[in-house]
């Protein structure tokens, strides 16, 4: 009897994708290489960056694994293990977006032969973890600490992580500039984490090195009424109240009305509206305040009764440059003029008003508990500046982990050649299939210096293979030896400051190793139907629907054909 | 997009809808780029320097534009193009950041992306191109350094800042009175610039335009114009000593924000209502009069009896004055905003020393102008011309010469301009190139020669033999070790630039140099473009 004459059983819904086996694990294989593929040439110092358009129309050019796999728009449901964990990546650490995808991609593409071969993905599974557990033992021995030593000091080694995170984005040409400038913001709001304390404004026109650090808050001028211009702009310890009510004249009820049947009270009703706002704005100047800020509205008339009164106001201040403002100079923010005491208000060393290309700007700078800082981002153009946002955005996380787990690695390849060093030489004392897989991970691991290599496009092989010679001196001196990509030869990395936190690594491996192992563990993939509403939406969608038909029939024709 | 198969050898889908995205990478990409990056600067090469040629631009809704103004030709082009809007951008910056030199700096970044297009095909690495050009862009700027000199102004010696003016003016179609027009322009900024601080609020100058008369007729107002007549025709036109009522509260009675309802259930009340409104207007009139103000200027409307009662008391009024320009006047006037009646008293009234209703030409357009004022800290520039699209030009030009001005006031340093500058820079480029070992030499040079492209295109927009003038101009730089010799466009007979007094800022020139480099490293920096088709 065939599998052919029976008759067959529909278990699932029409139009239900389904594949399965080996061959099937193969073509995820094949998928995540694809995708990895992508940001293979955004990697190091000589990366490129991608444009990438969508259908409204907006443009990104990026250097940032993170946000390159975001924007492609991945459906395929094994790929789609690779964005999450360059998100993950970026939630986690921050910066090695790209490399994680890379490792996850490359040890894929090692497993493939054996799996290939017929070898069981658990097998392979269980070697892959096995290693990744040895290779972050070794990072953690490699690394070396920058913990004990004083302030100044810590400065420019954290500078440097820095440096070597922004040496491959657009804004490399200026690193130490902006490096020094993350550090400095980092340091300032302390070790709490409070990353929304840092804020980052970004002023199109100018060029990169008018970026300024403000050590406390800056905030582009709000919308303002007649009589803003009248006011001071400058002060020197001020007094800074913080509000979140409307000053302005409004009905005090939605849905109260008034019914007057003497028109002479008519006058008495006009004057207790007028007699409400001027009360809470004079509550607001016997505070003694100098600076009002509101975030919601401050109306013309409070615009010019402060004007009348030298103070200064802006109203609709976004949420969090209140925020800011209220942690920088030390107030609270007050939902009521009423009992305002002194403790409330906040102050800092100089407010001032001031011209930034465009724009201007309100800035707040010499605040008492220095909590908070603001770095102002100039740049030719949008893109250039949302680039180097997400730049400093990677810079800035680097430096916060280096700060935390105060350990740092030797980074252009260097760490990653004696990873793969060690677990060669730890794969020979292993009896068994073991220690093949663990040989091809460590294979794997080279490929963060190749890379390095291809995109800078020197000779990869040449160089891999005089950096495995100085990785194997029995002497050690060779281990920190990285990719020296001014020259294309080799050099000490150590040495010449090209330095990575050692949890961007370990979270990297583990990261890859993890999801390399969920998609080789998967050995069967079943992919439901569109819903009947999505399938009338739209002509791509009907066309999608019956690519994937005919896959169905087919991967069910395997099926039958396995078995026979 | 690299495209996945499976077990059977058929392609399946990685990427959302991705048969219909479109996907350059490698050096193709950058040649596309590049290619896109060239043709938007070709367009404004001949809009260059002294002998430029204007653009019309015509918008979808058919309005007619024609400037010379680099900014707005690439914001009125409306391109489609990423790269191209990339170049639109870095123009734009330029005109945010300085508000001159729009037009050279994307010539600049055009020649920079030409050049790069020979070293690419060279195969050298566009990243090593990127940071040779970065490289130079430095040393470029270093030498704007030195070459640079300080200029001592005082608000008595104005005259270095209105040469620098007229050499922004020059390029443009006003340059027939460029300088009167850049008298204007840095008397105005003068006026309201903070010179300890070098802070220059160019929103306190008020650039108002009108149809009609002579470019010469322009000129610049200490006090403010405000585009509205008299609320009555038969109001006086011409008051002295003028004490002005700034107001923001319309002149009718009061209405509570609160939601109200009057009842009136007998004619008594009626009447007594009738009595209470018109008893209102009686009062403002009155609270105005006693304050002693002889104008009323109100950001709202006036019911028609207030308007009669106005006329009848013998106090002019006008009506309807948008909020920023009652901000100026009150600025300009010393006065203060009174948000009501009740709260005017003589200390919040602006003075201005004439108050004055014109009128123009044969048409019946008027406009009131409020002159010697007690503070001049608000300006207006007031400019006349044959036709709109001349006035909209000359708001354009002023505009730049504003923002000349004021960039001098921020740094008093200038180069020499007519392309005497980049000449020098790309000497000093040049030289510097061959110090440096490794592939970024040739980028470099590459850098020094695209410099020339500026100078270069200024002697062709001026019909001289470009590579002639440009080679001569060279060797005279060296040879005299002078470097304030530029390209003679005007035919003066001298290409010392010092003696034709043109002379640009030097920040706006180093801006120039580092924009263009930053957008053109971003530009190399992309290989990989990934669109949906329709683009």
């Amino acid at each position: 009897m065939t599998a052919m004459m029976q008759p067959q059983i529909i278990l699932l819904k029409e139009g239900t994708d389904t594949s399965q086996g080996k061959a099937q694990l193969v073509s995820n294989i094949n998928a995540c290489m694809a995708v990895a593929d992508v940001v293979r040439t955004t990697l190091g110092p000589r990366g490129m960056d991608k444009l990438i358009h969508d259908e409204k129309g907006n443009t990104t050019i990026s250097n940032d694994g993170a946000t390159i796999m975001k924007l492609l728009d991945i459906v395929h449901p094994a790929a789609k293990i690779l964005v999450d964990i360059a998100k993950s990546q970026d939630s986690e650490v921050g910066d090695g977006t790209t490399t994680v995808v890379l490792l996850a991609g490359e040890f894929l593409k090692e497993a493939k032969p054996f799996i290939e071969d017929g070898v069981h993905p658990q097998n392979l599974i269980r070697s892959f973890r096995t290693a990744a557990y040895l290779a972050i033992e070794m990072v953690k021995e490699l690394a070396q600490s920058i913990e004990g030593k004083s302030l100044e000091e810590k400065k420019s080694l954290l500078a440097k992580c820095a440096a070597t995170t922004l040496s491959s984005k657009l804004i490399g040409g200026e690193k130490e500039f902006f490096a020094s400038m993350v550090v400095d913001a980092v340091l300032a709001i302390g070790t709490d984490d409070r990353l929304n304390m840092i804020g980052i404004k970004k002023v199109p026109g100018g060029n990169m090195r008018d970026s300024f650090l403000v050590n406390g808050v800056a905030f582009k001028k709000t919308f303002s009424y007649a009589g803003f211009e009248q006011q001071p702009k400058k002060f020197v310890m001020p007094k800074i109240l913080l509000l979140n009510i409307e000053l302005e004249l409004k009905s005090e009820k939605e849905n109260a009305e008034i019914r007057l049947s003497d028109p002479s009270q008519y006058q008495s009703i006009v004057d207790a509206e007028w007699n409400i706002i001027y009360d809470k704005l004079d509550k607001c100047v016997k505070s003694g305040a100098k600076i009002v800020l509101s975030r919601l509205a401050i109306g013309d008339l409070g615009t010019q009764y402060f004007a009348d009164r030298d103070i200064f106001c802006a109203g609709r201040v976004a949420e969090e440059d209140l925020q800011r403002v209220a942690a920088a100079t030390g107030g609270t923010v007050q939902t009521s003029v009423n009992n305002v005491i002194d403790e409330v208000l906040g102050s800092c060393e100089l407010f001032e008003e001031r011209q930034v290309g465009n724009e201007r700007f309100n800035i707040f700078s010499g605040c008492p508990s220095g909590q908070t800082a603001t770095i102002v981002l100039r740049g030719g153009a949008d893109q250039f500046i949302e680039e180097a946002e997400r730049s400093l955005h990677d810079a800035i996380m680097i430096v916060r982990r280096a700060l935390k787990n105060s350990t740092v690695v030797a980074g252009g390849g260097a760490i990653d050649m004696e990873i793969s060093r060690y677990l060669r030489q730890h794969a020979r004392t292993i009896a068994g299939k073991s220690q093949l897989f663990i040989n091809s991970y460590a294979k794997a691991l080279e490929v963060i210096p190749r890379q390095l290599c291809d995109n800078a496009g020197f000779d990869a092989t040449d160089v891999l293979n005089k950096l495995r010679q100085k990785h194997a001196l029995q002497s050690g001196e060779g281990k920190p030896y990285g990719v020296d990509i001014n020259t294309g030869g080799i050099a000490d990395n150590y040495a010449n400051f090209v330095w990575e936190p050692a949890v961007v690594k370990i979270n990297a491996i583990n990261a890859a190793t993890e999801a390399a192992c969920l998609v080789l563990s998967v050995d069967e993939t079943v992919k439901n139907p569109k819903s009947e509403s999505a399938q009338g939406d739209a002509a791509a969608g009907a066309m999608g629907g019956r690519g994937r038909g005919g896959a169905a029939f087919r991967g069910r024709g395997g099926r039958g054909m396995r078995r026979r | 997009m690299a495209l996945a198969f499976d077990e059977y050898g058929r392609p399946f889908i990685i990427i959302k809808e991705q048969e219909q995205k479109t996907r350059l990478r490698g050096i193709d990409a950058q040649k596309a780029n590049i290619s896109a990056g060239k043709s938007v600067a070709r367009i404004l090469r001949t809009s260059l320097g002294p002998k430029g040629m204007d653009k019309m631009l015509q918008s979808p809704d058919g309005e007619v534009t024609i400037t010379n103004d680099g900014a707005t030709i690439l914001e009125q082009m409306d391109v489609d193009n990423q790269i191209a809007k990339l170049m639109v951008e870095l123009s734009r910056s330029q005109d945010y950041e300085i508000g001159d030199g729009t037009t050279g700096v994307v010539v600049m970044a055009g020649a920079l992306l030409e050049q790069a297009e020979r070293l690419l095909e060279r195969g050298i690495h566009p990243i090593r191109v990127a940071e040779g050009y970065e490289m130079a862009s430095r040393i470029a700027v270093e030498h704007l350094e030195r070459i640079a000199n300080k200029f001592e102004f005082s608000s008595t010696n104005v005259e270095p800042l209105v040469q620098t003016c007229m050499t922004t003016l020059s390029s443009k179609i006003v340059n027939r009175c460029k300088r009167s027009l850049a008298e204007i322009a840095v008397n105005a900024v003068l006026a309201v610039a903070d010179l300890d601080r070098k802070d220059v609020n160019l929103e306190l100058i008020k650039v108002e335009g009108k149809v009609g008369g002579k470019l010469e007729d322009t000129e610049l107002i200490k006090g403010i114009i405000v585009d509205k007549d008299m609320s009555h025709p038969q109001m006086p036109k011409h008051i002295e000593d003028a004490k002005i009522a700034i107001l923001t509260c319309p002149f009718e009675p009061p209405k509570p924000k609160t939601k109200h309802k009057v009842d009136i259930d007998t004619v008594e009340k009626f009447q007594n209502l009738r009595g209470q409104e018109q008893k209102y207007f009686d009062d403002m009139v009155q609270k105005c009069k006693d304050v002693g103000a002889t104008l009323v200027i109100c950001q709202w409307g006036f019911d028609d009896e207030a308007n009669h009662l106005l006329m009848h008391r013998n106090l002019p009024a006008v009506r309807w004055v948008g909020g920023v320009e009652l901000e100026l006047i009150a600025i300009a006037t010393g006065g203060r905003i009174v948000p009501r009646f009740q709260e005017l008293t003589p200390e919040k009234l602006g003075k201005a020393g004439l108050v004055r209703e014109k009128s123009f030409g044969t048409t019946k357009d008027r406009m009131i102008y409020i002159e010697h004022c007690a503070n001049s800290r608000a300006v207006t520039i007031f400019i006349r011309g044959g036709n709109k699209m001349m006035i909209e030009e000359t708001k354009r030009s002023i505009h730049d010469a504003l923002c000349v001005a004021r960039n001098l006031i921020r740094n008093n340093s200038i180069v020499y301009g007519g392309g005497a500058a980049e000449i020098s820079c790309s000497l000093a480029v040049e030289a510097a190139a061959d110090r440096h070992p490794g592939v970024e030499q040739y980028a470099i040079r590459a850098f020094a020669e695209a410099l020339d492209s500026i100078p270069m295109a200024l002697a062709e927009n001026s019909g001289l033999q470009p590579i002639e003038t440009l080679s001569a101009v060279k060797s005279q730089q060296i040879k005299e070790n002078n470097t304030c010799c530029g390209i003679d466009c005007n035919d003066v007979g001298t290409n010392d630039m010092r003696e034709q007094n043109v002379f640009e800022t030097l920040i706006g020139k180093q801006q120039q140099i580092l924009l263009a480099t930053q957008v053109v490293k971003m530009i190399l920096k992309i290989d990989d473009v990934i669109s949906p088709s329709e683009y």
